[in-house]
């Protein structure tokens, strides 16, 4: 038997990957079969387009453990599509090592050319666009959001249910849910975002009084975040973060690294404030102002009240 | 005494990297070798962990011949040993032969109590190799940790998910991944410089780790790697007055239709 296979914990992931695997369906006429944690997101599988589901009966439920496990499971495989969150990328490698497959990690694009899986993916932190090609067979992570999930199939599959071992040498003592101000800053369609050029956590206001003008939210680079800790990490932007496509993207005593504007580069109009008139962010922006943010900000924030 | 192997990469500056405006293709002559950034972390929270405690840190790397210049940087960062394997391979080698060879390697120089390595490579950021390498080994692998501790041949960590965070434990051997955000890598000064000259190091050659040729094959073949271009209006405003910036930045958001 061979076959596209798809798996991912987050049930509205889940069901996006359908997408790209009843496409790979129709080149490959192989059938879908779809990994699944829980019943409901196994019936939700099997009613839009998934062959099979198999309803992966975990005592642990730890995702990176399920690794063996789920390489039984897609031993005949022609490709595997994993959710690609951050669990989901290390099962996925952990698969592709023990089917000693090829994995495209975060694939932009997926197609079958010659027998083989055609990708394309992000290289030196958003500088290059790499497009490779693996051999069967293939694994792929497919980012959240890439595509939309499709319609109900003519025909629902079916649903078995399987037992799998968990990996029983590591204990998960404790888990926190990360605190979510309940900001998600990829909706916004304005974002004000916030750099190293500020000099104090206290100057944040300056921003979000600019942000609250707009209509939009503030958002940062991963050194605010992650350093400084000035802002949640849900708000900063980047390889590693989070990736927004606003009308506007005000971006603020930032440099413009690579690493930060490929989760930006997408927005419809990049504006840059830095008193650098060398960074690299004017050249990744369509308006800026060389000046102190400082003396901008709150010149800017009048100006649009008025 | 926890025995640690982090495992790092030798990667082009992406910082350095040119596209060129002809045919987008990227010109990497300019672009200097660097220590692979969040493998710094790696090595550097091995050594914080050792300064502390006791214990060694060696460090492997899998490369091409160029991987040699980055031996005195890694030793001055507070490893005890490098590891290194040159090899042309290294040029097309996908997250399967690294590993491959990787493990190939730990099997002949291990066994280790806590093999560490980054969040993922700077250039590629494919995010394989602890996994693929765990697995190889059947070992164990925690990814994505920002707070590690080893006890008495207990390894606990707190992995930092999007989602939540998340600790957990393991007796014996493990892989682990590291976050940049783990800790500061310390710049190395004159003394830590000069002591890395005095500090063995090991060439590994390939052949010896009985990796056959077809292990050498990578399975995702690169096609090409274009510049990524964003076409942007470039417009910069630099009155000597900012309000005159301003005006013309609102009119120009106006006009945009924004506001």
């Amino acid at each position: 038997m061979t076959g596209i296979f798809l798996f991912s914990e987050d049930p509205v992931l889940a069901k996006q990957l359908l997408t790209p695997a009843l496409a790979l369906k129709g080149a490959l006429d192989q059938p879908i079969t779809a990994l699944a944690l829980d019943g409901a997101t196994a019936a939700d599988l099997a009613a839009l387009g998934a062959d099979t589901v198999l309803l992966l009966q975990s005592a642990s439920g730890w995702v990176e453990g399920l690794g063996d496990a789920v390489t039984d499971l897609v031993r005949a495989a022609t490709v595997v599509l994993v959710g690609g969150t951050q669990r989901g990328k290390h099962l996925a490698a952990h698969v592709a090592a023990k089917l000693d497959a090829g994995l495209t990690t975060d694939a932009k694009s997926l197609a079958i050319e010659d027998g083989k899986l055609v990708t394309s993916r992000i290289l030196y932190a958003g500088l290059a666009v790499g497009v490779e090609e693996l051999a069967f067979p293939a694994v792929a992570t497919i980012p959240p959001r890439s595509y939309p999930t499709p319609e109900a199939a003519q025909t629902p599959g079916s649903v078995e249910t399987v037992a799998v071992t968990d990996d029983i040498r590591v204990t998960v003592t404790g888990t926190t849910p990360t605190e979510s101000s309940g900001v998600d800053i990829s909706l916004a369609n304005k974002l004000v975002s916030v750099g190293r050029g500020f000099r104090s956590k206290d100057d944040l206001p300056l921003a979000e009084g600019l942000a609250a003008k707009l209509k939009g939210e503030v958002s940062c680079t991963r050194g605010i975040a992650e350093d400084e800790h000035w802002l949640p990490i849900e708000r900063y932007i980047g390889i590693s973060g989070q990736t927004v496509k606003p009308d506007l993207y005000l971006a603020v005593g930032l440099s413009g690294q690579v690493q930060h504007m490929v989760g930006a580069r997408e927005s419809k109009i990049i504006v840059a404030i830095n008193s650098d008139e060398r960074a690299p962010i004017f050249e990744a922006a369509d308006y800026g102002i060389v000046g102190d943010l400082y003396a901008v900000l709150p010149l800017l924030t009048a100006a649009i009240t008025s | 005494m926890p025995k640690f192997l982090v495992l790092y990469k030798w990667t082009l500056d992406e910082q350095d990297i040119k596209i060129k405006s002809d045919d987008l293709s990227l010109d990497a002559s300019r672009a200097k070798g660097k220590i692979s950034d969040f493998d710094r972390n790696a090595i550097e929270e091995a050594a914080r962990i050792v300064e502390a405690k006791g214990g060694s840190v060696d460090v492997l790397t899998y490369g091409s011949a160029a991987v040699k210049q980055s031996l005195k940087d890694v030793l001055s960062r507070g490893a005890d040993k490098a590891y290194w394997i040159a090899d042309a391979s290294a040029e097309t080698a996908d997250a399967v032969v690294t590993a491959k060879v990787l493990a190939a390697a730990i099997r002949k120089i291990g066994p280790y109590d806590v093999i560490l390595t980054g969040e993922g490579s700077s250039d590629q950021f494919n995010q394989q190799t602890a996994p693929r390498v765990a697995a190889l080994l059947g070992l164990p692998c925690l990814s994505l940790v920002h707070k590690l501790d080893v006890e008495a041949g207990t390894v606990s960590v707190t992995r930092k998910l999007a989602v939540c965070t998340e600790q957990a434990t393991v007796s014996g051997p493990v892989v682990v991944s590291v976050l940049s955000d783990i800790n500061k890598p310390r710049i190395p000064g004159l003394k830590q410089v000069l002591g890395a000259a005095k500090k063995p190091n090991e060439e590994i050659a390939l052949g010896s780790l009985g990796v056959s040729p077809a292990d050498l094959q990578p399975k995702a073949v690169r096609r090409s790697a274009k510049g990524f271009v964003m076409t942007r209006k470039n417009v910069v405003f630099k009155d000597a007055n900012p309000a005159d910036s301003v005006a013309k930045l609102v009119s120009s958001l106006v006009s945009e239709g924004l506001f």
